[in-house]
Formats: C-alpha cells, structure tokens, sequence
C-alpha cells in the first residue's frame, strides 16, 4: 500500500525512555527531556491547579481521570478542550458529546448475506462518519470476497477490484467490530482503555489509551485500527457531529475501531453503514425490543456468527434470507 | 418474560412501565421491556417520486389496448427491457386499465401507487412475511421511533427487478484523490 513517510519526529525510539520522551514532545508540542516531563508531572501532582503549567491542556490530559470517574462538568472541559484543538488545528466548530447509554437496550446487527453484493458503500460511509482518514488508510469494515460454499477466510480476499459485482461464483462477507460480549479486546487491556458498555457496545477512552495494541492483537476479527500517525482529514470533510467514545478526531498512537455509531445509535438513528446500504442486507435494532427487525431474524431465520467456536458471543450476526 | 406481573395485554404491560411499577426490579436486562416497542412502521410513499405521475397528463382520453404490441414512442425503453414474469407480462396485469393512475392486484383491487408493495405481495407471497416484518428490504427513520420501510420500487425496478449489479467502492489501499474521501 502507497503510504508517505510518516513524520521524521515519530521515527522509531531506541529505548523505552526516549519513547517516552518522544510521546511528551508530541502531546506537549515542545521539547521536553525525561527529566522535564517528570518535574513538570511531579509539580503538577502536588501543587494542583495553581501552577501555571498545569493549566496547560496537554498537562490537563495527561492527569486526566479514566471517563467513568469524570464528573460532568469535568466532562464538559474535556470536551470543549477537544473541540477548541480541532478549530484550532482544522478551522471546523465541531460538537463533541456522549450520550449515555439508553436502559433496556441490547444492540444487535445482523448482515443478511444473501443480499450482500460486496459495493463497499458500507465501507466508505463509514469513513465519512467517523472522520477516518485516507493517509494513513483506516477503514472499520472489511469486506471479504470468498468462494461459494467456501468459509475459508484466508482465502477471501478485500482486495477485489471487479468492474461490478456480484462476481458469479463469490460471495461477500463484510467484517466489522463485532460487539463481542466477551470480548477478548477488553481481556487483554492492560489498562482498562476499552471496556463494554451496558448496552453491548464495546469502546475506548483514547485518551487513556497507552497504544499497547495488545487488543489489536486479541481481537479475532481484525476489528481494531492504530493511529501510526497523525490522522490527517480535510477540513470539508470532517464530521462535526462527534461522540468522545466513538468518532471525534482520535490523536496519534491509539487504537480505534467500529462503535455502533454511537453517537447516532443512542439518539435513536441508525448507523452510517447500515443507512447507506443500497442491498438492504444490513438489520440492526434493539434485540430485547420483541418487535424489532433484529429479533425476529435471530428469531426465525438461519443465523450464523463468525468464529463462533472461540465463545466471543458477538452482537454482530450473518443470516440468509 | 413478564410472567410476574398478574396481568395480560400490552397496554397493560404499558401502562405499567409508564407508572414505573414494573421497572427497577432485578429483571434479567437482556429480556427486560425495551425502552420503545412496536413503534409505527410506515412505507415510504412512491407517487411523489414519479417523473411521469399522474399518467392521465398522458393518458386522458386514450382508449387502452389490453394486447401485447411493440411501443415505439414513450414507454420504448420500458417495453424492451420488460423482463418480468413470464413472456406474456403487459401493461394491464399491473396497471389497472380501469383508473390508469393505479395499480391492479392480483385480486382486482385498485391501490395506488404509494401502495406500490401490495401489489408486489399480492404474487410474491413469500416475500410478504420478510417485507412487512423488516427482514427483506430496506428501513429508514429510527430504530426506536418511526420506521420508514422503502417501498419494493426503490430497489426493484418493477418493470425489470432483478437486482442490478454495482460498481464497487475502491479497494482498501488504492490511491484516491485529496480532495475525495
């Protein structure tokens, strides 16, 4: 893949001290040596809100607190700190916000394989939504083109580049994040970064995020992206409208993946991929509602998840029909 | 699931929730009443879509012909890409000869054209089931309020509807332009 070369302040590290030093200066935006940082750090700890330097944002979010012990109004600065550094470095107002999760909810998505042409408009819309960037290239959904009656998923390919599709003897199984409600991801963190909401969704704090990639690793469905460097989107296409656990601008050297859309989802919207779907393969609800589309197929239908055989117990689901 | 509470019927079961009478106990969440159920599922409507609707702009005053022939002028492009049901599929087996401006079932009713799916169902019964619950097709609105079902025309084209092939999106990894995303 064509990619250019990333920025010559982010070449790699020889030890773990210069590393540290490394994400300092970057995240600080100076020169900070080892000793610098952990006097500044040190200083902040014990003096408190006084200090001139602990006013600075940079030296605000390294203190911060992990999201579920923020306060509202700690929150509310977080927020607008984060809004105020888009403006600042893209010129967008942007809207940053977390709504919470909605009582009773169980979310659920089903992708109907029989209508499922592989048109990848999922994939792209998806970007869009979430501000992904296109250098470094990170999509959410992948779609697999595999043969018929075949469930060999090294053999399947994302890299199919027909003039249309269907192609006659394919079929195409898009992958996402799978909503697992034992998710190896949130096993493997070794820092409580990424956790399950109550209703199912799976997400991350980026900013308490240490860049491990030990969930990348776990994740058996190849759902989770890391942010080798700095995201960059154009301006015109950066979408205002941001959840602080799902699509705001993430910053370099964490993970990120597929969140359901929250933002969307918990207003009661639905989710970009499924909206822009022209097959109509993608179904997602609430699956403790007994009138909803997803329950009645995980009701009635042929359903299947992937990987079933690890107990990861997804929330995302393939049927036929 | 509600197999505690000594009383039957959804409104019932409503106004319950409403009260907050059956909320907050240690009811199992995944089977726990949602927080909005059988919210009003409304198909999209069609006609408004239509470039040549109403069809008696054209038609008023015309006498219809019931038999097959070759169109030549307006309705060409339909005729020669009519592939629907069997070879002897005309006009007048969907369009009601009757009221031009509707459409015929296979029962004789008339329905308009924003009730374009009816028609649809009324040969394609196994359809029916998975469109009327979601299952088949597409729905716009909300998951939790309103639905909006997409009428069978905004996918099929009735006159042709075998589902179209598609160019794809790019591969992941190809170059694109900076200014597309």
């Amino acid at each position: 893949m064509p990619r250019t070369s990333p920025d010559p302040s982010f070449a790699p590290p020889k030890s773990a001290g210069e590393r540290v030093e490394q994400l300092v200066e970057l995240r600080l935006g100076k020169n900070a040596s080892r000793r610098n940082f952990l006097k500044t750090a040190l200083a902040a700890a014990v003096t408190g809100a006084t200090t001139p330097g602990c006013d600075h944002p940079a030296v605000k979010e390294l203190l911060q607190k992990h999201y579920k012990e923020l306060t509202a109004e700690e929150k509310k600065e977080i927020f607008q700190r984060l809004e105020q550094r888009t403006y600042q470095k893209s010129g967008v107002r942007v809207r940053i916000g977390d709504p919470p999760p909605i009582d009773g909810v169980h979310y659920a998505y089903g992708l109907n394989l029989s209508h499922c042409n592989g048109n990848r408009r999922c994939v792209e819309a998806c970007a869009r939504e979430n501000n992904l960037p296109n250098d470094p290239e990170i999509r959410y959904i992948r779609v697999l083109e595999l043969d018929n009656g075949s469930m060999d998923l090294e053999r399947g390919t994302t890299a199919y580049d027909h003039e249309t599709v269907p192609q006659p003897g394919k079929f195409y199984l898009p992958v996402q994040c799978h909503q697992c409600r034992n998710a190896p991801c949130v096993k493997a963190c070794p820092t409580g970064a990424t956790w399950k909401e109550p209703d199912g969704i799976v997400v991350i704090d980026y900013n308490w995020c240490i860049g491990c990639r030990y969930c990348q690793a776990a994740c058996p469905y190849h759902a989770r992206r890391f942010n080798w460097i700095e995201p960059a989107i154009e301006p015109q296409h950066i979408n205002p409208d941001q959840g602080y656990l799902s699509n705001r601008i993430r910053p370099v050297g964490v993970v990120e993946k597929c969140t359901f859309c929250l933002h969307r989802t918990r207003k009661g919207r639905y989710p970009a991929c499924y909206e822009v779907c022209p097959t109509g393969a993608r179904k997602f609800g609430n699956l403790a509602d007994p009138s909803s589309e997803v329950r009645r197929i995980m009701e009635n239908e042929r359903v299947w998840i992937l990987k079933e055989e690890l107990g990861t117990d997804p929330r995302f689901f393939y049927f036929y029909a | 699931m509600t197999s505690r509470l000594p009383l039957h019927g959804v409104g019932a079961l409503f106004a319950l929730a409403w009260l907050g009478v059956a909320c907050h106990h240690d009811v199992d969440k995944q089977t726990a009443a949602p927080a909005v159920s059988g919210a009003p599922v409304k198909v999209e409507p069609r006609a408004q879509l239509l470039a040549t609707y109403p069809c008696t702009r054209c038609h008023e005053g015309r006498t219809p012909r019931p038999e097959q022939y070759k169109l030549t002028e307006f309705h060409r492009i339909r005729n020669e890409d009519l592939a629907h049901g069997d070879s002897k599929a005309w006009c007048y087996q969907c369009h009601a000869m009757e009221d031009i401006n509707r459409l015929k079932l296979a029962n004789g009713t008339l329905v308009s054209f924003d009730e374009a799916y009816k028609l649809c169902i009324s040969c394609h019964g196994d359809k029916r089931k998975d469109f009327e619950s979601g299952v088949h097709g597409q729905t716009a609105g909300y998951w939790n309020g309103v639905k909006y079902r997409r009428s069978c025309p905004s996918c099929h084209n009735p006159h042709n509807p075998a589902f179209p092939a598609m160019e794809p999106e790019n591969p992941p990894g190809s170059p694109r332009p900076s200014d597309t995303l």
